[in-house]
């Protein structure tokens, strides 16, 4: 994929983009190392023999070479699904960028690093066990004055049967 | 010089960049091998077909090699500082950048003091929701109760309501001064009985001491 983005974005290459010149700048210079005067002069006795064959022997060792490199790489991206990782850690390094202080770090004892990623939940239960806390009390204290005013009543009802009972003494 | 474990690294990718590029390392080491024993194959068989041929195939190792210590030299030279660049700037996770999945540990930083109280506030909430809950159902109990009280109560009330029916009526609205009268009587008939019976007492406790 093409890494370059218009004129308007000089932006610093992306991790696809410096992985992929990295790993072409190893290949150039292993194949630079291993010239073809290198080839020769280590296998002088055979060129001798036959100059020709060396030229294609060689050719295709560095093709080949290449090629199985080349591949391999490939194969480790396709893996771990390299390409999708470096655009998002771009995206993320991008969005940090205005902050200078280090950000969190595991801190290697899980059960200490746990406790922020509970907080939401925990608070999330306290909102609903305050709500239904209220709910209650609500309830109860309707209850409760419907259970006073029923002991009014009944009062009223004593009062009403004892002056009956008076009015017939 | 410590050994950084780039275990935050590991968390995004899914894998320890050291051990990558020790598999990259070695996957290339291989090829190489590989391709010096297909040139030496390749070589041996064409002298193979040559008769009368000087070289023997020990040289012919020897030439491999020499080539080879020769690659591998700068092999080794050149994926060093190829795992150094991508160490440092590509499989690497600069640091003050958070990952996104650790979000929660800047938004929420609670000490341990913290989280305690937070888990000791809810315990205590699910308390009272229970004493609610206590309490609720005591009250339903009595307003059960009351409710059959005041049946009873009202049922006697009933009871009064209809004498009094009845005395309208029969026309008797007197009936209920008549009956209220005749147990004013009884009473003070019964008081008179109770006086008599003091005095034929004391006139018997009289007469004894006489």
């Amino acid at each position: 994929a093409d890494g370059r983005d218009g004129p308007a974005l000089a932006a610093a290459p992306g991790r696809a983009q410096v992985f992929s010149t990295v790993v072409d700048t190893f290949l150039e210079k292993l194949v630079a190392a291993g010239s073809y005067q290198r080839f020769v002069s280590c296998y002088r006795c055979f060129y001798k023999l036959q100059p020709q064959l060396t030229r294609s022997i060689y050719d295709q060792f560095v093709s080949q070479l290449q090629a199985s490199i080349k591949e391999e790489i490939q194969e480790v991206k396709n893996e771990g699904n390299l390409e999708g990782l470096f655009s998002l850690l771009d995206k993320i390094v991008e969005e940090a960028k205005d902050r200078e202080e280090p950000a969190w770090r595991p801190s290697g004892v899980p059960a200490r690093d746990v406790r922020s990623a509970l907080v939401p939940f925990l608070l999330r239960h306290r909102a609903h066990l305050r709500r239904a806390l209220q709910e209650r009390q609500e309830r109860s204290s309707s209850l409760a004055e419907a259970v006073l005013a029923g002991r009014d009543s009944i009062a009223e009802l004593q009062q009403l049967i004892q002056a009956r009972q008076q009015a017939w003494q | 010089m410590s050994v950084n474990p780039m275990t935050y690294e590991a968390q995004f990718f899914g894998f320890t960049p050291q051990t990558c590029m020790l598999r990259v390392y070695i996957a290339f080491q291989d090829y190489l091998f590989e391709m010096m024993l297909v040139v030496e194959g390749v070589m041996l068989k064409k002298l193979d077909a040559i008769p009368g041929c000087k070289i023997s195939p020990s040289k012919i190792r020897k030439c491999t090699e020499k080539f080879l210590l020769f690659m591998k030299e700068h092999f080794d030279k050149l994926f060093s500082k190829m795992e150094e660049v991508l160490l440092q700037l590509v499989l690497n996770i600069p640091k003050n950048v958070l990952l996104p999945e650790d979000k929660v540990q800047e938004q929420y930083p609670y000490s341990e003091e913290e989280f305690q109280a937070l888990q000791d506030e809810l315990q205590q909430l699910q308390q009272q929701c229970r004493a609610e809950a206590v309490l609720e159902q005591e009250l339903r109990a009595e307003l059960e109760e009351q409710k059959a009280v005041k049946a009873e109560l009202e049922k006697i009330l009933q009871c009064f309501d209809g004498l009094e029916n009845i005395c309208r009526e029969h026309g008797a609205g007197n009936f209920k001064e008549s009956f209220a009268f005749l147990t004013q009587s009884s009473k003070k008939l019964q008081d008179v009985l109770k006086d008599v019976e003091e005095k034929s007492k004391k006139m018997n406790q009289h007469d004894q001491l006489m």
